[in-house]
C-alpha cells in the first residue's frame, strides 16, 4: 500500500471515530456554532460596529470571524491535543508504532482530520453569518479567509502536536486545553473586542498566534473592498507554526507517560 | 561469538537492560527455533516485558547480541515490522471503531494481510464483528488485540501475557486460538506467569527470575532438573525403618506420620527398586502411588529461589537428564 493510501485510510477511520466521540463533537463542532449564535444574538445588534486596525467592521462580521478563529483553535489545537494524549496514554500510539505503518502518515492523517473538521466548520459558520446575520462575503475576502483558515489550522495543529509533549495525562489535557483556548480567546479579540482590553493585555495577546488569526479573519470578513493582507499576522502565524513543528519533532512521545516497568 | 543458528527465529546472547542504575535484565541468552512456541515465564517484575519489548523493537538494549528474523530489533525497519505481529500487555484500541473497522484498518498496514473476516473468526470475535471496541468485555478486547496482531500474517508473533485477567473458560478459548496459530506454522514468543499455560502451549520455556534465566528447556526437562520429576508415596510397612528403604531405593525419604515420600527425577528406577524390595521381603506397600508434582508449585519454587537453579543441567536440551 502506498504512503498516500495509508494516509487516506487512517484519515478515514479517524474521521469515523471522531464523529462517534460525543465529547469531541460537542467541543469542536457544536460549541462554536452555539457561541456564534449567542454572541450575535445577545450581545450585539446589526447596527453595532467594532474598531479594528483603524477600520470599522460590523459587529456581526466581527463575531463571525471570531468564532471561525475559535473553531480553528478548538479543532486544531484543543481537540487534537486531547485526542493525541488519549491515544498515547491508552497505548494506541505505542501499538501503532509496532506496525509497519510510517509514523508520519499517522501524524498527517491526524492533521487532515482536523483540516476536514475545520473546513466543515468554516462552511457552516460562514453560512450562518451570511444568512442569519447578513455578513457580506466578497470573492476577494474569500481568498483571504481561505488563507487564514489554512494557515491558522496549520499553526494550531503544529502547536497541538507539540502540546502533547507537555500534557502528562488525559485528565490534565482535558482540563487544561479548553481552558487555554478560553484564555487565549479572551485576550485575542474572540469574546471581547481587543480595543476594549487594557493596553498591557493587548500586548500579551499580540504575542500569541490566536490574536493574529482572529484579527486576520475579522479584517477579511469585515472590511468590504479593502483586502489588504496584514503581513504581520501572516508572519506571526508562520513563526509559531515552525516553532511548533520543531518542538514536536524533538519532544513528541509515542509511549504512555507512566513508565512501563520491567 | 558465533552467529545465530539457521533455524532460529530469535537469538539472544548475553542481553542486558538497565533503567538508570536498575538492572532489569542481567545477561540472558536463549534461542527460539522457527515454527516453535517459546514461553518466557516469570513473576511480575522478572524482566519478561522488558525482554519482549527489546525483541519487538520498542526498547534499546544496554548490551548483548540480539537477532530477530535475522535483523537487529534495535534498528527496526518497515520490512522487518511487516513480518512481525504482536499482542502488547497493556494496549487499547480506538474504542469508537468496530472490530471489523479496526481489523480492516490494521490489515491495510501490511503487504499481504490475512482476510479480515477470517482473522476475526480465528480470534473468536465473529459475533462481535460489528460491535465497537469500547463495548467489548476485557476478554473480547484481548481477542481484538490478537486479531490485529495476526492480521498482517506475521512469521513471528509476540504475545505478552495474552491471558492475564481471563477467567478459566476465556483462558481455554485463548489457548485454542494460540494452538490454531501454531498449527499455521507461526513462531510464537509468549510471556506468561502461568505455568500451566506454558506447559500447554510452549515447546520450550525459559524461566526468568530478577532479570536472570534460572532454567531453559522443555517443562519436563526443567522438572527433572530441579529434582521434582515425580513424587512416590506409600505407607511405611510396619517394623521397617526409614533407613532400610532409603538404602534399598538409594533415595532420600521424607515421612509424615507413617506415610513416606520420595522425590525423584524419574519414577521408574525408584519404583523398580522399591517394589523389587517389597516382593523379595514379601511386604505390601499400601497406598502406593507415583504422582507428578503440581507444576505451579515447582514454578513458585524456582521463581522464589526455593529450588537451586539447575541452569547448567537443563540449558542444553541434548544433555542426558540427571538421574
Amino acid at each position: 500500500m502506498t504512503e498516500l493510501g495509508l494516509v487516506a485510510v487512517q484519515t478515514r477511520f479517524q474521521l469515523t471515530s471522531i464523529t462517534r466521540n460525543r465529547r469531541a463533537v460537542a467541543l469542536s463542532l457544536v460549541f462554536p456554532i452555539v457561541l456564534l449564535v449567542m454572541f450575535n444574538s445577545i450581545f450585539v445588534s446589526a447596527s453595532d460596529s467594532v474598531e479594528l486596525a483603524g477600520a470599522k467592521v460590523t459587529a456581526h462580521a466581527y463575531f463571525t470571524g471570531a468564532m471561525l478563529a475559535y473553531a480553528i483553535v478548538l479543532s486544531g489545537f484543543s481537540q487534537l491535543t486531547i485526542g493525541l494524549v488519549n491515544q498515547r496514554e491508552s497505548g494506541q500510539l505505542k501499538r501503532l508504532r509496532g506496525t509497519p505503518v510510517p509514523a508520519w502518515t499517522f501524524i498527517v492523517a491526524t492533521v487532515l482530520r482536523a483540516v476536514v473538521t475545520v473546513g466543515l466548520m468554516a462552511v457552516v459558520l460562514l453560512a450562518i453569518g451570511r444568512v442569519a446575520y447578513n455578513v457580506s462575503i466578497s470573492v476577494e475576502a474569500l481568498g483571504e479567509i481561505l488563507l487564514y483558515v489554512v494557515l491558522g489550522t496549520a499553526t494550531m495543529c503544529s502547536l497541538g502536536v507539540a502540546a502533547t509533549a507537555i500534557a502528562a495525562d488525559v485528565d490534565s489535557a482535558s482540563a487544561a486545553l479548553p481552558l487555554v483556548a478560553v484564555l487565549l480567546a479572551l485576550i485575542s479579540g474572540i469574546f471581547v473586542p481587543v480595543d476594549q482590553l487594557p493596553g498591557w493585555l493587548q500586548e500579551i495577546g499580540r504575542i500569541f498566534p490566536v490574536y493574529h488569526l482572529t484579527a486576520g479573519l475579522q479584517t477579511a470578513l469585515g472590511t468590504v473592498g479593502d483586502t489588504a493582507l496584514d503581513p504581520g499576522n501572516v508572519a506571526v502565524l508562520c513563526v509559531w507554526t515552525l516553532w511548533g513543528i520543531v518542538f514536536a519533532a524533538r519532544r513528541f512521545r509515542w509511549e504512555p507517560t507512566r513508565a512501563v516497568g520491567a | 561469538m558465533p552467529p545465530a543458528g539457521d533455524g532460529a527465529a530469535i537469538s539472544v546472547r548475553e542481553l542486558r537492560m538497565s533503567y538508570g542504575s536498575t538492572a532489569a535484565v542481567r545477561g540472558i541468552s536463549f534461542e527460539v527455533a522457527t515454527g516453535k512456541v517459546f514461553g518466557l515465564l516469570g513473576p511480575n517484575g522478572a524482566g519478561k516485558t522488558t525482554t519482549i519489548e527489546i525483541l519487538e523493537g520498542y526498547r534499546q538494549r544496554t548490551a548483548g547480541e540480539v537477532a530477530v528474523l535475522g535483523a537487529d530489533p534495535g534498528r527496526p525497519t518497515r520490512r522487518w515490522r511487516e513480518r512481525i505481529g504482536m499482542v502488547l500487555q497493556e494496549c487499547q484500541l480506538d474504542p469508537n471503531l468496530t472490530v471489523r473497522e479496526t481489523v480492516t484498518l490494521f490489515a491495510r498496514f501490511y503487504p499481504h494481510p490475512r482476510p479480515v473476516d477470517e482473522t476475526i473468526e480465528l480470534a473468536g470475535l465473529h459475533d462481535k464483528r460489528n460491535a465497537r471496541l469500547g463495548t467489548l468485555s476485557g476478554g473480547e478486547r484481548r481477542r481484538a488485540d490478537v486479531a490485529i496482531g495476526i492480521v498482517g500474517d506475521p512469521e513471528l508473533l509476540f504475545l505478552d501475557e495474552p491471558t492475564t485477567g481471563f477467567d478459566p473458560s476465556a483462558r481455554r478459548e485463548a489457548w485454542s486460538t494460540i494452538e490454531g496459530l501454531r498449527a499455521l506454522g507461526k513462531t510464537i514468543l509468549l510471556t506468561t506467569h502461568y505455568m500451566d499455560e506454558a506447559q500447554r502451549l510452549a515447546d520450550r520455556v525459559a524461566i526468568l527470575r530478577a532479570g536472570e534465566l534460572v532454567a531453559t528447556g522443555t517443562v519436563e526437562e526443567i522438572a527433572r532438573g530441579i529434582g521434582a520429576g515425580v513424587i512416590v508415596r506409600f505407607r511405611l510397612p510396619a517394623g521397617v525403618s526409614v533407613q532400610t528403604i532409603a538404602s534399598e531405593t538409594q533415595s532420600r525419604i521424607e515421612t509424615v506420620g507413617d506415610m513416606a515420600t520420595i522425590r525423584a527425577a524419574d519414577a521408574q528406577p525408584v519404583l523398580y527398586r522399591l517394589t523389587a524390595w517389597a516382593q523379595r521381603e514379601g511386604r505390601t506397600l499400601e497406598r502406593l502411588e507415583a504422582v507428578r508434582p503440581r507444576l505451579e508449585d515447582m514454578f513458585v519454587d524456582l521463581t522464589t529461589g526455593a529450588a537451586s537453579p539447575p541452569l547448567a543441567a537443563v540449558s542444553d536440551a541434548q544433555e542426558a537428564p540427571r538421574d
